[in-house]
């Protein structure tokens, strides 16, 4: 008789949780049909008399410590390893101006990758400002979860950031993100006992391949246009405004293009290749092409023969190329509100968390190499030397726009198809076709 | 499949259905006609005769649920239900910088269909409620006694006990598992992709055009891709399954084997496979065949091979690995199946076999194997299709890699149907055809289960183990 | 006749020694992994003594406890994480296992209209992916207030609500207990529910634990729609969901040794709790690959 009433006591909790449910959204139901997002009483009820509603409802105000922000919770993705710091620097900037008094910090743990898909699975439940790589803001726009940088804010992140880190944040002209760091790109770690000279890629796979190490490098979408890019290819797409892709402007299937597929053939055909540039994952390696992102991982494994250089030299059918490659950065984006004095309160904070000041101090706290052109050229950034290595690559980078989705999963597949060996043995005319469908499907990502 | 009663009819099924809805609507008009007040206000309000004869449980109960079915319709629904047809004309907007969502198409066909389904709900629950009137006003006339509540609620444990017993199940895999399914077949024939999303976007319905895109086999069309992937699908769950079967046997029998000791140990280990979380486990066993990893670090050291192995790189080679790693997982369930069903063949069968003088393997062929084919029929079909949809060991193990220029909307050499779907609506956010895709993967499956189901013996005789 | 019983004992020797062999081979392959898994949890991650990441050799230079340590600090959420997944676990176990019951004993025993229609619509819905209704189910959930900080009972609701459908295994263990006794009962005037409650429950013993074995071991394996639901809500994380994004992401270096560590803290009370009931899963394995 126990198990029968137990049975009816967790039907009738069940039944209850299900109503529970029901009942407790009815209301927003029975307001309008529109997602049940958290909105935190718009009404802008001003505390003081002497600030009436006019005052409140003009954006931008002029006397901006009058107005009233409202209340509620800000929420905050980033990865996990600043979470601790951006609460600090958040929570003291909401210390710091009394008048966003009424706005609770919240910092989760969600990275950089993970936060954009999350967005866009569901905008309203998502953060308030959340970090993210550039390759995924045209995918951010398209979605809506990205507002427009206040413009008043615009105007300072454009002259203060490079000019390449600005069009990070652009989607058409638009600028949609405030840019966080400028450290994005790649370059080459080495062990210096194994690697006498990182100048030439024929130097470094002949003396892994004698020490019996490996060579390690991605050959997806991001990593192969070290390459293209290095024989003088071009891979750009442009924009409208929504963020959709209006035109493509490639040159692959050319002389250039299979130059650089010869020379990716040939590195991917050496036995001390490896292919993948995430150090964590990675085993006995002399030589990898990373971000800063990895450098204390890798400082570890290399330990006293850690070393870090500019991409080497590639050389087919004895013509030398330098390696190129992208230069991007982290943004960090507000998505769109559906209370301005919220708005206006998560674009100062985003502008606080991209300042120079909180650059420098990200750039002490976890190693992440500012955008901002002043803290860049500060004494502390300057000396660290995988910022410096990346600086020296810069040199030949290109900045990175925005591509397609599609265009990185073909990438992979372009990649998957060398490193399986597909084009080993194969003759110029092959590798063209190849890399004329590549082109063709670039092109065709873009409406 | 089983009864007779059905199989027989020579009528097809959608003559029978108006048929019966045909006899339906003539039944509703004679209980109007020839029923009493309390009948005819019942049409209105349901369980009102019921209630009126003094049935006031059971006229409770359908006064309740059409109290909450309506509340729910009206409440909550309505507006939902009205715009179902276009999933939504106000577009979002901006006023000052602030955004104004307009229409949700998302939530419009999801609540839509819900509040749709309460409609049926309430429908069914009215016709009942008019059934029972009938019935109740034909005992009366009969002179019978109606029964009483306490007998009604008593019935809830006895003869209606299997309501009782059903009821919340057959809610909650409705609610969870039924509407998803039909919420995502709708979703099939609109354009709901990356350009348009629910909040900011609308999408709507546009009929076949998925599906179109699914067949076609121009340069952008997923028509050679989906073959690709389907001729995995089906080759996999093939090894998969039969590999398993009977490596799983053959590994039962030799730890049955007379004069084996320690028979538990060697169970026992087999069967920690089944026992550490398959997440831990696979993305361990991944980074092992690694072209950095531990074997191929080791196999280079001992100088046994050149270079690296590319067991996670080549298309032909992933595939290997993958049924291998398998079958390491695959392996012990089959042997705690095989052993105790083995344990189940007389022991006098084999001893006659022996005096015949039948070699062990032709003992395995006419006894050991007929008998177990038999009685894992239903097993062996369950763990087919299971590997049709074996989601965690290709996810787990290596994403479905390595892709290939030859093939669209990123698949990879060891995609399955399903990985491929998930990759489609995880990175490109490709509702409408991983949507198709997800109809093609039910219907393979579908009809290969049916068939091969149909043709099992233990399935055909249920009522015969009885 | 001597000769041929010590030549049949010979071959017989032989051919056990060859078992043997085999069979401390498959144990090899089968236990390596758990092996590796063991030594990596010991392998430090602090770089002063070791390295956390992927290596290419097996046994640990020095022995050390930071791993678990590193669960334990409070520097993350990992007791939380872990105690989610027990509640979730014990939950699902607990109403699962009360809902394939009652379902079971209704398809076994009642005979009602709609019966094979309902076992064959079952089956077939068990046919479509369940991937693709991940998103419905969010939005669903989310509208019940059940996603992110809810993401718990949500969970554990999705779990039971579906399980009606995993009825196959313990019908068929109900089939084979005799119709006849239900018969004896009811002819002495016992309802159908007692029945159920005092005869058929008491006899299932075996199918019992078995049910409750399988809903206990699932909720520590679901990583993609747990992830789905928690929506980056730390608290709320299993620690499947938890533990893959120190593998899976960038955001985390040298994490794989924790990772280790964690999951053989995952691993060790399944194991055991396995290793304990091994002999009713047998039985309900068996029972269900018969009756199906």
């Amino acid at each position: 008789m126990k198990k029968k009433l137990l049975t009816m006591v967790l039907a009738g909790a069940m039944t209850a949780s299900l109503l529970a449910g029901c009942g407790g959204t009815s209301p927003a139901a029975e307001t309008a049909p529109a997602p049940a997002a958290e909105t935190p009483a718009p009404e802008a009820k001003a505390e003081a008399p002497a600030a009436e509603a006019p005052a409140a409802e003009e954006p931008a105000a002029d006397a901006a410590s009058d107005v009233d922000y409202g209340s509620g919770e800000i929420k905050i993705w980033v990865a996990d390893n600043v979470v601790d710091f951006t609460k600090e620097k958040a929570e003291g900037f909401i210390k710091d101006h009394p008048e966003f008094g009424g706005y609770t910090i919240l910092v989760e743990a969600t990275g950089e990758g993970d936060a954009a898909s999350k967005m866009i699975t569901d905008v309203t439940a998502g953060a308030d400002i959340y970090g993210f790589a550039q390759d995924q803001i045209a995918r951010l726009v398209t979605a809506g979860a990205l507002e427009e940088v206040e413009p008043g804010n615009a105007a300072k992140v454009e002259s203060e950031n490079a000019a390449g880190v600005v069009n990070a944040g652009k989607v058409g002209d638009t600028l949609y993100a405030y840019p966080m760091t400028a450290d994005n790109g790649y370059f080459l770690y080495y062990d210096k006992s194994v690697i006498k000279d990182p100048s030439t890629l024929e130097g470094i796979i002949a003396d892994c391949e004698a020490a019996g190490k490996n060579l390690c490098m991605d050959l997806g979408g991001w990593y192969q246009t070290a390459f293209f890019f290095g024989t003088g290819c071009t891979l750009t797409y442009d924009t409208d405004d929504a963020g959709n892709f209006t035109k493509c402007n490639i040159d692959y299937d050319s002389d250039k293009g299979l130059a650089a597929l010869k020379g990716l053939v040939a590195m991917a055909a050496s036995k001390s290749f490896v292919q993948g540039s995430s150090a964590g994952d990675l085993t006995n390696y002399a030589a990898i092409v990373d971000g800063t992102w990895d450098a204390g991982v890798i400082q570890e494994t290399l330990g006293d023969n850690y070393a870090c250089a500019k991409l080497p030299t590639f050389t087919v059918d004895g013509q030398t190329y330098q390696m190129s490659g992208f230069n991007g950065c982290k943004l960090l984006g507000v998505k769109p509100q559906e209370d301005e004095g919220k708005l206006a309160v998560c674009d100062a904070l985003a502008d606080y968390l991209t300042s120079e000041e909180v650059q420098l101090a990200r750039f002490n706290a976890v190693g992440w190499g500012p955008s901002n052109i002043a803290a860049q050229n500060s004494a502390e950034v300057k000396a660290d030397p995988a910022l410096s290595a990346l600086s020296e690559q810069f040199a030949f980078t290109i900045p990175q726009g925005n591509y397609p989705g599609d265009y990185w999963t073909l990438a992979e597949s372009l990649r998957d198809s060398i490193v399986g060996g597909d084009y080993k043995n194969a003759d110029d005319a092959a590798l063209q076709a190849a890399l004329k469908s590549f082109q063709d499907s670039c092109i065709s990502y873009a409406k | 499949m089983a009864d007779a009663s059905t199989g027989n009819t020579r009528k097809s099924p959608v003559g029978d259905f108006f048929r019966i809805l045909g006899h339906d609507i003539k039944e509703i008009g004679t209980t109007f006609r020839e029923g009493d007040l309390k009948t005819r206000l019942s049409y209105l309000i349901c369980g009102f005769g019921p209630i009126a004869r003094g049935r006031v449980l059971l006229g409770g109960f359908f006064l309740a649920i059409q109290a909450v079915l309506l509340w729910f319709i009206f409440g909550f629904g309505l507006p939902y239900l009205s715009k179902l047809d276009t999933l939504g004309l106000v577009e979002t907007h901006k006023e000052n910088r602030k955004t104004v969502y307009g229409d949700n198409s998302f939530l419009i066909l999801l609540f839509g269909l819900l509040a749709l389904c309460a409609v049926v709900a309430l429908i069914l629950i009215w016709r009942i409620n008019v059934r029972e009137n009938r019935k109740e006003e034909l005992i009366l006339k009969a002179g019978k006694q109606l029964p009483g509540n306490r007998a009604d609620f008593a019935s809830l444990f006895d003869s209606h006990f299997d309501k009782t017993l059903l009821a919340l199940p057959v809610v909650g895999i409705f609610v969870f598992t039924v509407l998803p399914i039909i919420f995502m077949i709708c979703v099939a024939f609109t354009n709901y992709d990356a350009n348009h999303q629910a909040p900011s976007k609308l999408f709507t319905w546009v009929g076949f055009t998925n599906f179109k895109n699914l067949f076609s086999f121009g340069q952008d069309g997923f028509g050679s891709t989906f073959l690709t992937v389907l001729t995995w699908t089906l080759v996999w769950a093939f090894f998969a399954t039969f590999l398993c079967y009977f490596l799983g046997i053959a590994v039962a029998m030799l730890i049955n084997k007379k004069g084996i000791r320690f028979k538990k140990l060697w169970r026992t280990i087999l069967v920690m496979t089944i026992a550490v979380p398959q997440f831990v486990s696979l993305l361990y066993v991944g980074k092992l065949f690694a072209a950095d990893g531990l074997i191929n670090g080791t196999l280079m050291r001992w100088g046994l091979i050149e270079r690296a192995l590319p067991f996670w790189t080549d298309p032909m080679w992933a595939r290997v690995t993958i049924v291998i790693v398998n079958i390491w997982i695959g392996i012990p369930y089959m042997m705690l199946i095989a052993t105790g069903l083995l344990m189940n063949i007389p022991e006098d069968l084999y001893e006659s076999a022996r005096i015949d003088g039948a070699t062990p393997w032709q003992m395995f062929r006419s006894i050991t194997l007929p008998y177990m084919l038999f009685v894992t029929g239903p097993f062996l079909l369950t763990q087919f299709t299971g590997n049709l949809n074996n989601f965690n060991v290709i996810y787990l193990l290596n994403q479905g890699n390595p892709k290939s220029m030859g093939m669209v909307g990123g698949a990879g050499g060891t995609d399955l149907l399903v990985t491929w779907l998930y990759k489609m609506t995880i990175n490109d956010t490709n509702y409408r055809m991983a949507a198709v895709i997800g109809i093609m993967v039910f219907l393979v499956t579908a009809i290969v289960s049916l068939v091969v189901y149909q043709m099992l013996p233990s399935v055909r005789d249920e009522e015969g183990f009885q | 006749m001597n000769e041929k019983t010590s030549s049949m004992k010979r071959k017989r020797l032989v051919s056990n020694i060859f078992s043997y062999i085999l069979l401390v081979l498959i144990s090899i392959i089968w236990l390596f992994p758990f092996v590796g898994l063991v030594l990596n949890s010991f392998r430090s991650y602090d770089p002063a003594v070791e390295y956390g990441g992927m290596v290419d050799y097996l046994i640990p230079k020095h022995f050390s406890l930071d791993s678990y340590r590193f669960l334990f600090s409070g520097e993350t959420n990992y007791i939380r994480w872990y105690g989610n997944t027990i509640i979730i676990a014990f939950f699902v176990t607990l109403i699962q296992t009360m809902v394939v019951l009652c379902v079971a004993y209704a398809l076994s025993r009642m005979r009602f209209a709609g019966r094979t229609l309902l076992m064959r619509f079952w089956l077939v819905l068990g046919m479509f992916p369940g991937f693709l209704t991940m998103i419905c189910l969010y939005f669903l959930l989310k509208q019940m207030g059940l996603t992110q900080a809810g993401a718990i009972p949500g969970l554990i609701l999705v779990s039971v609500a579906s399980s009606g459908m995993g009825y196959y295994v313990c019908k068929g263990y109900f089939d084979t207990i005799p119709k006849a006794l239900d018969e004896a009962a009811r002819i002495d005037g016992a309802s159908r529910a007692r029945v159920f409650f005092t005869m058929t429950i008491p006899m299932s013993k075996p199918i019992i634990i078995y049910t409750a074995l399988v809903a206990f071991m699932a909720p520590w394996c679901d990583y993609v729609f747990a992830s789905y639901i928690a929506f980056g809500h730390d608290a709320s994380f299993n620690v499947a969901v938890a533990m893959q994004r120190w593998v899976w992401t960038g955001d985390y270096q040298g994490y794989f040794t924790r990772f280790c560590a964690g999951g053989v803290l995952v691993a060790i009370p399944i194991t055991i709790l396995f290793m304990l009931l091994q002999r009713y899963y047998v039985e309900g394995v068996t029972g269900g690959a018969v009756k199906g």
